[in-house]
């Protein structure tokens, strides 16, 4: 029986040790220790073992058993290795590139909006939108722009026929025409009518004028505007605001001056200059970057706002101007392009 | 518009440099686009000299050594010279050693070709006064040696080129800018002297000159005179005169022309000058034009006129298109004698569409577009008179006719100093806004005082500021003239939040954030497209609701309806150009015309290119229209729309762009939105020259159903009991929707458990369709997950739950069950 025991041990040995699939790892364990299995018929040769030597063989047969089973888990440790391994395909090489496409990228004209309107939305100003269609009204009549004004002619001003309908876009008066807004200036008057002052908005947004496109004019091209109605706005409050906007999006050493200029919609108006010697290809002390003022009184009265009790200001720039000289780009088409790679070089 | 600044300081006394002055032009509220230096700059150590002897240089055949005397400034010089005519006895500019000639250019004592050289003998052109370079500017009427050359030569000019804001016509003149400037710098404004005194016994003029003058106009011609004046002599103006019109870009002609325009530009105020033999049967009559009645212009080309445009005309024929320019046949030439000064005031927007219309804008017309004065008429007028007098001769025959009135002037604004710094925010002292205020000729006439705003000021208004109406417009002119770089530092006061962003801008972020994530690259494309383009896309009516009325550029006449073909465009650019792409999308308003009327709409939209030329040496699997479906649901549940809820028809013909069988539409804008995805139309975009196959989807919003927020969510209690898995395969017509006969499948197994216990999921996990199954068939299997939230479910419960399905199944519908 000793003999016996010892010689199935040095055979599971010997073949366990070669198993590589799991059905016949599982054919080898029935044959060792499955119900008729080996080592279960010498168990069942107990019986005719004498009495004075069952404890011995006992002990021998139950040590067998123990080193059986160490033998099947290794057995089926390293087939689970190796069909763990045989998941895996060859070694990679990892400065291989990625065939997917790189990192997606944001427009410039977005990161400077967002990156404007998140400057606005710290002191308090919430962006909003309006459409791009829009009527005389809100374009010109509100604003102060008299009928005969030249930024109204069709010559300035893209215009739709007299036949046109635009169901989400109100009209102030049933004989108006559409227009495509030549100005953000719009949302000011539609937000004004909307709601109730105090206000504090920033309108982005896409804006149209009549013009030939070359490095510096596009057919539609963007804006932003900001408009703040509230007791006692001063001046003062509008250089403030226009101080604190081109400090944090150009740096500490920005410096802005406002030029007394002429806007319908506000008195006094100034245009603002920016002094930003740091940025890349400006070679001017001063560089032209937007007009502001103080809302007209006008203004006010026709959208129904006291203007002995309400003062206000209003500020625009336009972002493909600033997104030129933020990054020093030199052509304005090349946002409208769209070539990729431009695209990748503002992530 | 350009201004000599020898001409202001005429008016004016400015010791400020050019940049100050610049810098003052500037901040007074007018863009300086270019100063423009005239004539010879301040020189130091250039001098009158005379050359004594020339010899030849012995090293150079060109060149010449010449002895030179520059008297008091250092006697007798020795100089190499090139200019071939440096002869003895010329008297010559000469830049002695220290001079610094334009352009920098600083001369020294230096040797040439061996011969010691002491200074330089200077031609026109080095010194920058004409283009005269061929010779030593060789100095007439013998100034003396030694004599600094800037006393001989004439003095340059200063020219600023300006541009005037179209609320200033005064400033369209350089008293108009002289009178800024001296409320800038402090310093008087000195008014030309004008002379000229009608005569009120005067008689009319003789008929044989002018006979009559009729305005049958009024409207647009509220007031016209005309003065004669008898035996001018025509010729050359006097040079100062024509000094100044060159400076400021004016050809001279003859001296009343130039007088006309001289007076123009110091005042403002435009006249015109007709030879009286000209007017046929002496009459002037102000009348609109005959539709179709021509006149030739004096730049000689002819005009064709209508009614809407004013002339002024004589008894048979038109001789001026009214302040705009004059005719050829009325001109003043050599033999004028007699002349018929016209002074009149146009309404300035007849004189706008008349130039618009003849596309001919003249000095004239454009300050009479902007709005001249006409309580300035007459005194600009006397200028004139009393130029033409002194330069040209003659006497003025009889009085000026005079048809239309001049309404008196009078306007005053009442101002206190509180309401001015209250605007500003900060303060200016009293006296500085009084100074302001009087320096810009606006007169305090009264004063009373203010409990707590000071002197409540009654500020006369000047007739040629018509801009001025109100008392916020003195606020800008006081701080105008105080300075706008004065304005102090202050740090920005800021509330918290008042509200939200607009929807649309929280939509668009998220759209953004969400493709930049999925590696797509952000385009921006023009709203407005080629006819050619919106055709493919749209429907016929639609390209003829969104077309312009006035359109620029024909490939950009009609608002997109689809932000898909920017796109496609700028994959065609960048495969044209050599450059790998494929993942492009675009935010923006689109504009949808649905029963004739058009709506604005938010919109965002992606492109999946797969060019076969591009090449990875991991191949990936081709993208498909379930990807475009996965990106089209992500985006439109970013507006608050489930897609995975909402029926997805295939598209048909009259979805234009798409490739049918391949792509998707849903909503139809019947909910106020549209999604449409899948393949683009395969010819379309070979058609375009783009190479591969493309994947697109686009999801477009009204505004309005951008609702701010999401619904408020509750949350719903799930069952912790172990579920029942059932599968199922239908055999069901090739044409049939998946989504049909799952909603069938569906009703059908929740009419089966009843409220025992309930389907929790239906899922399609196979499509099949090819052996096996009959031709124009395909079979779906769906994977039916039951539940109960109270128990374990037994196996027979749910299996006669789906023996009731199958039965039903197979009697209520025309699936048949697949074995």
């Amino acid at each position: 029986m000793q003999d016996q025991l010892t010689a199935l041990l040095a055979k599971a040995q010997a073949e366990l040790a070669t198993l590589k699939q799991r059905p016949e790892f599982e054919a080898a364990k029935a044959r060792y220790v499955g119900p008729n299995g080996e080592l279960t018929a010498l168990m069942k040769q107990m019986g005719s073992v004498p009495k004075e030597q069952k404890p011995v063989i006992g002990k021998l047969i139950n040590e067998t058993k123990g080193q059986l089973q160490t033998l099947l888990d290794a057995a089926l440790r390293q087939i689970e290795t190796a069909e763990l391994q045989a998941q895996l395909g060859p070694a990679i090489d990892p400065t291989l590139p990625s065939p997917d496409s790189g990192a997606g990228t944001s427009h410039p004209l977005t990161l400077v909006r967002e990156e404007m309107c998140r400057i606005l939305r710290k002191v308090g100003f919430t962006v909003v939108e309006g459409p791009e269609v829009e009527t005389e009204y809100y374009c010109f009549d509100a604003l102060n722009t008299p009928a005969d004004h030249p930024a109204r002619d069709a010559q300035d001003t893209f215009y739709f026929p007299d036949s046109a309908k635009f169901g989400n876009v109100s009209k102030k008066n049933h004989h108006e025409k559409y227009l495509l807004r030549t100005h953000t200036s719009s949302v000011q008057i539609r937000t004004m009518l909307k709601g109730k002052p105090p206000i504090r908005i920033v309108s982005p947004g896409r804006v149209y004028r009549r013009d030939t496109s070359d490095a510096t004019h596009s057919a539609n091209f963007h804006q932003l505007e900001c408009l703040y109605v509230d007791k006692n706005v001063t001046v003062r409050d509008l250089k403030a605001l226009l101080d604190y906007i081109f400090a944090s999006l150009l740096g500490k050493d920005t410096k802005t001056r406002f030029r007394p200029h002429y806007f319908g919609y506000t008195e006094p108006s100034f245009e603002v200059d920016l002094s930003a010697k740091h940025l890349p290809k400006v070679n001017k002390e001063w560089i032209e970057i937007g007009g502001c003022g103080m809302v007209d009184p006008t203004v006010f009265e026709g959208v129904g706002y006291d203007s002995t009790v309400w003062s206000g200001y209003a500020f625009g720039m336009g972002l493909e101007r600033l997104a030129m000289l933020l990054y020093g780009i030199d052509d304005i088409r090349y946002f409208y392009q769209n070539d990729v790679r431009f695209l990748k070089q503002f992530a | 518009m350009k201004i000599s600044l020898k001409w202001l300081k005429s008016y004016v006394q400015l010791d400020a440099s050019v940049d100050e002055i610049c810098r003052a032009i500037t901040f007074l509220g007018f863009e300086v686009e270019q100063v423009i230096r005239t004539g010879a700059p301040q020189l130091e150590n250039v001098f009158v000299g005379e050359i004594l002897t020339r010899a030849k240089h012995p090293n150079a055949d060109k060149l010449s050594v010449c002895t030179v005397d520059v008297g008091s400034a250092g006697g007798v010089k020795t100089i190499v010279c090139g200019a071939p005519n440096c002869d003895a006895g010329n008297r010559v500019p000469v830049a002695l050693p220290g001079a610094v000639l334009p352009g920098d250019f600083t001369i020294k004592q230096a040797k040439v070709r061996g011969q010691l050289s002491d200074g330089m003998m200077c031609s026109a052109k080095e010194l920058t006064i004409s283009d005269e370079a061929a010779g030593l500017l060789v100095l007439s009427g013998s100034p003396a040696l030694g004599t600094p050359i800037n006393a001989v030569l004439p003095a340059g000019d200063v020219v600023f080129d300006i541009e005037v804001t179209p609320n200033r016509p005064d400033c369209l003149s350089h008293l108009g800018i002289a009178r800024e400037l001296s409320a800038w710098f402090k310093q008087d404004l000195n008014y030309p002297e004008v002379t000229f005194t009608p005569n009120a016994a005067d008689p009319a003029p003789r008929e044989d000159l002018l006979k009559s003058v009729r305005v049958e106009a009024e409207h647009d011609c509220p007031l016209y005179t005309a003065t004669v004046i008898t035996g001018v002599k025509i010729g050359p103006s006097p040079s100062w005169m024509q000094e100044r019109l060159k400076a400021v870009g004016l050809r001279p002609i003859n001296n009343v022309v130039d007088i006309s325009n001289f007076v123009l530009l110091e005042y403002g105020q435009p006249t015109h000058a007709f030879d009286a033999k000209k007017i046929g049967g002496q009459e002037i009559i102000v009348r609109h034009a005959i539709d179709g009645e021509k006149i030739v212009t004096l730049d000689g080309k002819e005009r064709v006129l209508n009614s809407h445009m004013l002339v002024i005309a004589d008894a048979t024929k038109p001789l001026v298109v009214a302040g705009v320019m004059g005719g050829e046949n009325s001109g003043v030439d050599d033999s004028t004698t007699d002349l018929v000064l016209e002074s009149a005031y146009f309404r300035r927007q007849s004189i706008r569409t008349t130039s618009r219309k003849l596309v001919l804008s003249s000095d004239s017309s454009y300050r009479y577009e902007r709005g001249v004065d006409p309580h300035s008429l007459e005194e600009a007028t006397h200028r004139a008179l009393d130029l033409i007098l002194e330069i040209a001769g003659g006497k003025v025959a009889g009085q000026t006719l005079r048809i239309g009135a001049d309404v008196p002037w009078q306007r005053e604004i009442l101002v206190t100093p509180g309401f001015i710094n209250e605007k500003i925010g900060f303060e200016i002292p009293e006296a500085d806004i009084r100074a302001a205020l009087e320096s810009l000729e606006l007169s305090i006439v009264r004063e009373e005082p203010t409990p707590e705003r000071g002197p409540a000021m009654t500020v006369s208004i000047p007739s040629w500021r018509d801009d001025l109406d109100r008392p916020i417009d003195l606020v800008e002119e006081v701080l105008r003239v105080y300075g706008t770089e004065r304005i102090p530092v202050s740090v920005v006061q800021a509330p918290g939040l008042v509200g939200d962003d607009d929807p649309i801008v929280l939509f668009n972020r998220k759209v953004t954030d969400q493709l930049v994530g999925q590696r797509f690259h952000e385009c921006v494309n023009y709203t407005l497209r080629p006819q050619k383009e919106l055709q493919a896309w749209a429907s016929p009516t639609a390209v003829a609701e969104l077309a312009l009325a006035n359109p620029f550029v024909e490939d950009q006449s009609h608002l997109r309806s689809s932000l898909i073909p920017g796109l496609l465009e700028t994959l065609k650019l960048n495969q044209s150009r050599g450059v790998s792409v494929s993942r492009l999308f675009e935010t923006g308003r689109v504009f949808v015309e649905r029963d004739g009327a058009n709506f604005e709409c938010v919109a965002v939209a992606f492109v999946i290119a797969e060019n076969p030329a591009d090449r990875s040496w991991l191949k990936r699997e081709a993208t498909d229209f379930y990807a475009a479906k996965s990106l089209a649901t992500l985006l439109a549940s970013a507006a608050g729309v489930d897609l995975s809820r909402q029926q997805l028809q295939p598209v048909t013909q009259a979805h234009r762009g798409w490739q049918e069988g391949q792509a998707a539409v849903a909503g139809e804008m019947q909910n106020g939105w549209f999604a449409a995805l899948g393949l683009v139309d395969l010819a379309m975009v070979k058609s375009l020259g783009l190479e591969g196959k493309v994947h697109a989807g686009v999801f477009a919003i009204l505004p309005e159903k951008l609702a701010a927020g999401g619904a408020h969510r509750r949350y719903q209690p799930f069952s912790l009991f172990p579920a029942a898995l059932r599968d199922i395969a239908l055999v069901v017509d090739q044409t049939v929707l998946a989504s049909e006969v799952q909603k069938t499948l569906a009703k059908l197994a929740r009419a089966a458990t009843g409220n025992a216990f309930s389907l929790e999921t239906i899922e399609v996990f196979d499509v099949y369709q090819g052996t096996g199954l009959a031709e124009g068939k395909k079979s779906l299997g769906f994977s039916l997950v039951f539940r109960s939230s109270e128990r374990t479910l037994t196996d027979d419960e749910v299996n006669v739950a789906f023996q009731k399905v199958q039965d039903e199944l197979a009697k209520t519908t025309p699936y048949q069950i697949r074995k």
